[in-house]
């Protein structure tokens, strides 16, 4: 593993020689080796998973979502059918859509966590801006994937979700009008609006976050890890160790538990499908999924009425959050990573994050008062 | 003044060896030791701090400080310890080393020198990786295999009326739309063919043997007979080599008429017996009856091709 022992004795066997013979054409070892020696300034730690179980539920969304489309069809026609075939006909189809709708939450909840620990731990500062960019790029492309699959069963749920959402997305300044008719793929939801979403969701973001989560990791490698915001070079020097072993071992058991964490609830709620869509919402009372609540229920306030309104709460202040964002390593310059003296932060992060929670809280309170 | 890496290391007492390696400070990408190897000391290499160099007159050679009784002080190397430069990622490492060629050593880091378990920690990620793989392989292949195998169709399609058979020993063809549900989809329909000879004795014995041919279901259940005295054959419009669909034609070496297929040009009599070409097997005879008014029926059984034996599919 580590060339301590560059001797061995025995004679290779058939794997051994195959990777003998890879190794001496691009250096299989050399590239394995620089992969796994890769110094944790600090050591090993928990925080550090976020980032590899993100990647984790990535590849299991893909694998899930491969499955899913050897009988979905992305037609007004069959899309609901076809849906309701895979829960109700397919050997374990319940289970594997189940496990991609809940993976599709835990990916909004790890990305949560991530930002978070990344931003506390001030690891966005120089030299990481463009990790932090690239970053928020994902970010982007994570919700985007919740935005488009969440149609694709085409029941009243999706439906509405998606009419909703283009909606909001209309009220842009100067581009809202094309973006709303390039994603519907005309003035009104339908087939078109359907092939659209379903070509996004399973062609264009993986693609675009596989390119981007590569660069990310590119990035991240290249700047090498942060590491903990307080301890002399001393202290930080007694402590590294490599991402092997300990820092791979924390990862894999992260990455189990969201495994059995996603499995369990996949196995507890599974996913259950309201009627197939109509443009008559009958009873239903039209709501996005949970991680976009805290933006729906804040255009139910006062001060979001109106088209001028619509567009603050909607566009504005969640685009100018995102822009604040992306300044954000620009802006901050001291280089002070201790999240407890940089007051500012800790209060805004915690702002933020009550601010989403109460948002949640009230818009489920809300419906239980509609029902 | 740089030195050179394999340049000589002299204390004040004489010449001790070169040196052979150098290592890099991970933090500071500093040097921090240069490995000497001894002069004839059978290639036992010392590490020697940075500070001990005292001087460098030239690129050739450094100058130790103490005696060498005090170089052999210095620890052996233990290689086992270190990474090259080339085995480990450290931002920025090399930006400011100007040694070359020869060996540039990092040390592991003090927790991972007393790592005996590497490779247990490594069977245990591999084990955690096979437990999330592992329990989704029998799921997964439930799940494709779940439209693979469906129970045989035992439908009976009117095709047509035998009236339309005028001579005997010639292949007709009968086209017949069938439904068809698949999934999830809405009922289809499909068109297909069969082919019906009406047989003289001879012809029927070739085909039957004397024997009544049995048809069953999945089961093993008998579901229809063909007596081996019936007058009309049906064959399943599906060529037994590779699927292609036949034709009757009257060709020069056969200007009776033969049944034809246009792909890979096998050759069948009128009672479905290969004559020519690369098919395995005699055409298919289907299950077929006819009422009192000459209304056909058949089961539409279909086998599969390229083999010798018929092994039903639908
Ligand atoms: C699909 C989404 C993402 C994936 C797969 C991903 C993956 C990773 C991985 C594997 C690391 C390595 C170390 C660690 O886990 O802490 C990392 C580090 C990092 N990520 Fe992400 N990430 C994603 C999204 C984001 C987002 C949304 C941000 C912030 C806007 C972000 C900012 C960072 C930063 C600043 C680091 C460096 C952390 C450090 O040096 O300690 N990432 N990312
Ligand atoms: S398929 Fe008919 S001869 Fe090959």
């Amino acid at each position: 593993m580590n060339g301590s022992s560059p001797h061995t004795p025995n004679e290779p066997n058939a794997f051994e020689k195959v990777v003998a013979f890879v190794d001496e054409r691009v250096g299989l070892k050399t590239i394995q080796a620089k992969v796994l020696n890769e110094p944790v300034p600090g050591g090993s730690r928990w925080a550090y998973a976020f980032g590899s179980c993100l990647l984790f539920i990535f590849i299991m969304q893909v694998v899930t979502g491969i499955l899913l489309m050897f009988y979905y069809v992305p037609s007004i026609d069959h899309a609901y059918m076809s849906t309701q075939y895979i829960i109700h006909e397919v050997d374990y189809g319940w289970f594997l859509l189940s496990y991609h709708f809940w993976g599709s939450s835990a990916m909004v909840v790890m990305v949560f966590a991530h930002m978070s620990q990344v931003f506390l731990w001030g690891a966005y500062k120089k030299p990481r801006e463009l990790v932090w960019l690239v970053g928020l790029a994902l970010f982007g492309l994570v919700m985007a994937f919740g935005f488009t699959g969440y149609l694709l069963p085409w029941d009243q749920r999706a439906y509405w979700a998606t009419v909703v959402g283009v909606e909001i997305m209309d009220k842009t300044p100067i581009i809202g009008d094309f973006l709303a008719r390039f994603l519907k793929g005309g003035p009104t939801p339908g087939q078109m609006t359907l092939s659209r979403f379903f070509v996004i969701h399973v062609m264009v973001l993986p693609a675009g976050l596989m390119g981007l989560a590569g660069l990310h990791i590119f990035l991240f490698r290249k700047a090498g890890p942060a590491g903990p915001f307080r301890g002399t070079p001393e202290q930080l020097k007694a402590k590294t160790d490599y991402f092997f072993p300990r820092q791979i071992w924390k990862d894999i058991v992260a990455m189990a538990s969201v495994f059995l964490i996603i499995c369990s609830l996949a196995f507890i709620e599974p996913v259950v499908l309201l009627e197939e869509a109509t443009p008559d919402p009958g009873d239903y009372h039209p709501e996005p999924e949970w991680y976009f609540l805290f933006l729906f229920q804040m255009l139910r306030l006062k001060i979001f009425s109106g088209e001028f309104g619509q567009f603050l709460g909607a566009i504005a202040i969640p685009g100018a959050f995102l822009a604040f964002l992306a300044a954000l390593p620009f802006l901050d310059r001291s280089p002070e990573r201790d999240i407890f003296k940089r007051p500012l932060a800790l209060i805004g992060w915690i702002v933020i994050m009550a601010g989403i929670l109460l948002f949640t809280v009230s818009a489920i309170l809300n419906r239980e008062f509609l029902d | 003044m740089q030195p050179k890496i394999t340049a000589n290391a002299r204390c004040v007492d004489g010449e001790v060896g070169s040196i052979a390696k150098i290592i890099v400070d991970p933090l500071s990408h500093e040097i921090s030791h240069v490995v000497i190897r001894e002069r004839g000391g059978q290639g036992v290499e010392r590490q020697v701090p940075i500070d001990q160099i005292q001087a460098v007159p030239n690129e050739e050679e450094v100058l130790l400080q103490g005696s060498t009784d005090t170089f052999r002080q210095w620890p052996v190397l233990n290689r086992g310890d270190y990474v090259t430069i080339h085995e480990v990622e450290i931002a920025h490492l090399e930006d400011h080393l100007h040694v070359a060629p020869g060996e540039i050593l990092v040390p592991y880091p003090r927790l991972e020198q007393a790592v005996p378990r590497r490779s247990f920690f490594a069977n245990m990620t591999h084990a955690i990786g096979a437990l999330i793989a592992l329990p989704l392989v029998f799921p997964v292949l439930k799940y494709l295999m779940q439209p693979m195998y469906r129970p045989f169709d035992n439908t009976w399609f009117p095709v047509g009326n035998v009236r339309k058979v005028k001579k005997e020993n010639i292949g007709y063809q009968f086209k017949y739309t069938r439904g068809f549900k698949e999934a999830f989809m809405p009922e289809q329909h499909i068109e297909k063919n069969i082919w019906v000879v009406k047989a003289t004795p001879a012809v029927q014995q070739a085909i039957y043997g004397g024997k009544d041919r049995k048809f069953y279901d999945d089961k093993g259940n008998v579901v229809w007979v063909n007596k081996a005295n019936a007058t009309h054959i049906g064959f399943s419009g599906k060529c037994p080599h590779l699927g292609c669909g036949y034709k009757w034609r009257r060709t020069k070496n056969y200007p009776d008429g033969v049944f034809l297929c246009p792909c890979h040009l096998s050759i069948y009599d009128e009672a479905g017996k290969v004559l020519d070409g690369p098919a395995p097997r005699p055409l298919d005879v289907l299950p077929l009856q006819v009422n009192a008014v000459g209304d056909m029926k058949i089961i539409d059984v279909e086998y599969k091709a390229g083999v010798k034996n018929q092994i039903r599919l639908l």
